[in-house]
């Protein structure tokens, strides 16, 4: 009865567009009152979780992802990105890709990915004669490689999700060959796209403006290595490095490009205040409904539920992989992610899918969801940039979604892709 | 999933209490980065790793987290999923938003009241690492929690008066 409160209420107060915290808290609420526990045990819940250590990253990362963001970082990046491959073959798509990939490296997060890279390319690439879908497409489907490099912070969100025992230098890591196999699957098929439609290569860019735009792009560049290194060696915390990467965002900026404003700061301050904001209060309200969940030991019966459908790890792994891929299309990564771990990380452990490996499957296949209809955020933003609509981006967009979805059953199928990297630094 | 803006197009009071959260949200942001950087200085410069910081930190998470809340509120940037609400009609979709805005005003408010009590409930313990009482930890939630019932009956207001969104 008290897991039937608990979800029904959920699902209805969500289907009517109740914001998804005020959600999970009265779904709690009804399910304490059910058992007959205080419900101010859901306050203390939610309240615990929001001042949670292990979430400070959080807040400074996105902080240092909106610094690089408004600090014009992107245009060095895709200069850099310019030089190296441009010439191929529809060259604005692969400058798109690994200009995507760099700046991934430098915000861990998508919506930045689409704001800064797409900004620039979608427009500049529909100048050049590209089709405004193909841009929207290639430009979108690259962003989500921000997902999966440091200093992503839906890592730390999967590890505070999980319990906060998950090394997060272990879950860096473990993203970076994924990211990397999505990021040369996108090219790909964006080449074999630009050849059918006939798009051309740009210009080669002659070696020594090429090692002009290394040196003026490597200051940015280097964050994702001095985060890495950091706390590989023990030199600082992860949430000590989210502060370095803020503080080093900000002498970049300021000292060496010269391109962050006052106003420019504030603005950056106050989008990263907006989505803290928005994040954690969803974080502290799971927090609530995930010890309801573990008190009505939904977990348990998740495990044995599963048990009782399927006998292996693969395809236990593929069930709960498809069911993020429906829930990714209508629920935003962030809340996905906070609602699914408890549930699911428990039933992976039981099969001995390692929990870092299931970490980046989970992140990659909730992860597409941002670029699916219903409701995807780098999707409707990637339109908007591109002045085009939904239905039309999404048109053309099933090569891209096929290339995703490869590239997350090799994941998927082989550990080894996400757990190798792990075991070298560790 | 979507975050939809929809600030109340009008000048009040209430308009300097949401630049005043986001004002302090922004602080709160700029003093974790602070102290987590000192942290840093300290131990490695100073030799002296300070205990203030990590509970000075959270304490100014929770400010930031419940100050935007707050704010999210009032311009309906939360996440949620409107489409089945958008597709209704005019006079239906009126009364789910108007029910929404009860419900938030009510959990915010419990939240408000939890956040108070839970503070006075553990007033006389101190905070490890910090000379406060334990109780401040849930300051931010309640405070937050209050101008979030605040601003969620405020958009209840103006839905009355044919002026919501």
């Amino acid at each position: 009865m008290a897991l039937l409160a608990l979800f029904v209420v959920f699902a209805v107060l969500l289907i009517i567009g109740a914001p998804v915290a005020i959600a999970l808290i009265v779904s709690t609420i009804a399910a304490a009152m059910v058992v007959g526990i205080s419900p101010i045990v859901v306050g203390q819940q939610a309240a615990a979780d929001i001042s949670s250590v292990g979430l400070l990253a959080i807040p400074l990362f996105v902080f240092a992802g909106e610094l690089m963001l408004k600090g014009g970082i992107s245009e060095r990046i895709i200069a850099l990105a310019s030089g190296l491959v441009g010439r191929f073959r529809g060259g604005l798509a692969q400058v798109s890709v690994v200009a995507s990939t760099l700046f991934g490296g430098v915000s861990g997060s998508a919506i930045a990915d689409i704001s800064a890279v797409g900004g620039t390319m979608i427009p500049q690439m529909a100048k050049r004669g590209y089709d405004t879908d193909y841009a929207v497409n290639v430009t979108i489907s690259a962003a989500l490689v921000a997902l999966l490099v440091p200093p992503s912070h839906n890592m730390i969100l999967y590890s505070a999700a999980a319990g906060g025992g998950i090394s997060i230098t272990a879950l860096f890591s473990a993203g970076v060959i994924p990211a990397l196999m999505l990021a040369l699957a996108v090219m790909v098929t964006a080449y074999v796209l630009a050849v059918k439609r006939g798009y051309q290569p740009e210009a080669k860019v002659p070696a020594r403006a090429m090692l002009k735009t290394l040196v003026s792009a490597l200051p940015a560049l280097v964050l994702v290595l001095i985060i890495f290194v950091g706390i590989k060696a023990g030199i600082f915390t992860a949430i000590e490095s989210a502060s370095i990467a803020v503080v080093y965002a900000v002498l970049i900026t300021v000292l060496v490009y010269r391109s962050l404003p006052m106003k420019a700061f504030v603005e950056a301050a106050r989008g990263a205040a907006k989505t803290t904001g928005s994040v954690l209060f969803v974080i502290g309200a799971a927090g609530a409904f995930g010890w309801m969940m573990a008190y009505l030991q939904v977990p348990n019966h998740a495990v044995d539920a599963m048990k009782a459908i399927a006998h292996d790890k693969l395809t236990v792994l593929a069930l709960m992989v498809l069911t993020l891929l429906v829930l990714g299309t209508f629920m935003d990564l962030a809340p996905l992610i906070i609602i699914a771990t408890p549930i699911f990380l428990p039933v992976a452990k039981a099969y001995q899918v390692d929990p870092v490996h299931f970490g980046v499957v989970l992140i990659l296949a909730a992860g597409i969801g941002l670029v699916t209809p219903p409701v995807g955020s780098v999707l409707f933003l990637g339109a908007s940039i591109g002045k085009i609509s939904v239905m039309e981006a999404v048109r053309g967009m099933w090569p891209f979604y096929l290339a995703a979805v490869v590239v997350l059953a090799l994941v998927m199928i082989f550990p080894q892709l996400s757990l190798w990297l792990p075991s070298l630094v560790a | 999933m979507t975050q939809t803006a929809q600030a109340p197009a009008h000048s009040s009071p209430l308009d300097h209490l949401a630049s005043a959260c986001k004002a302090i949200a922004l602080a709160g942001l700029v003093v974790i980065t602070l102290v987590q950087a000192w942290q840093v200085f300290a131990r490695y410069v100073l030799n002296n790793s300070p205990g203030w910081t990590e509970p000075v930190s959270v304490f100014f998470m929770g400010m930031t987290v419940m100050m935007a809340a707050a704010v999210g509120v009032r311009e309906g940037t939360h996440f949620s999923f409107s489409n089945v609400l958008d597709a209704m009609g005019p006079r239906a979709g009126k009364i789910v938003r108007v029910v929404l805005d009860v419900i938030t005003t009510a959990v915010a408010g419990l939240l408000a009241y939890w956040g108070f009590l839970l503070a006075v409930l553990s007033w006389d313990v101190m905070m490890a690492g910090a000379a406060l009482p334990a109780g401040v930890r849930y300051l931010p939630f309640a405070i937050g929690a209050t101008i979030m019932a605040i601003f969620s009956l405020e958009r209840l207001a103006l839905r009355f008066k044919g002026e919501g969104h």
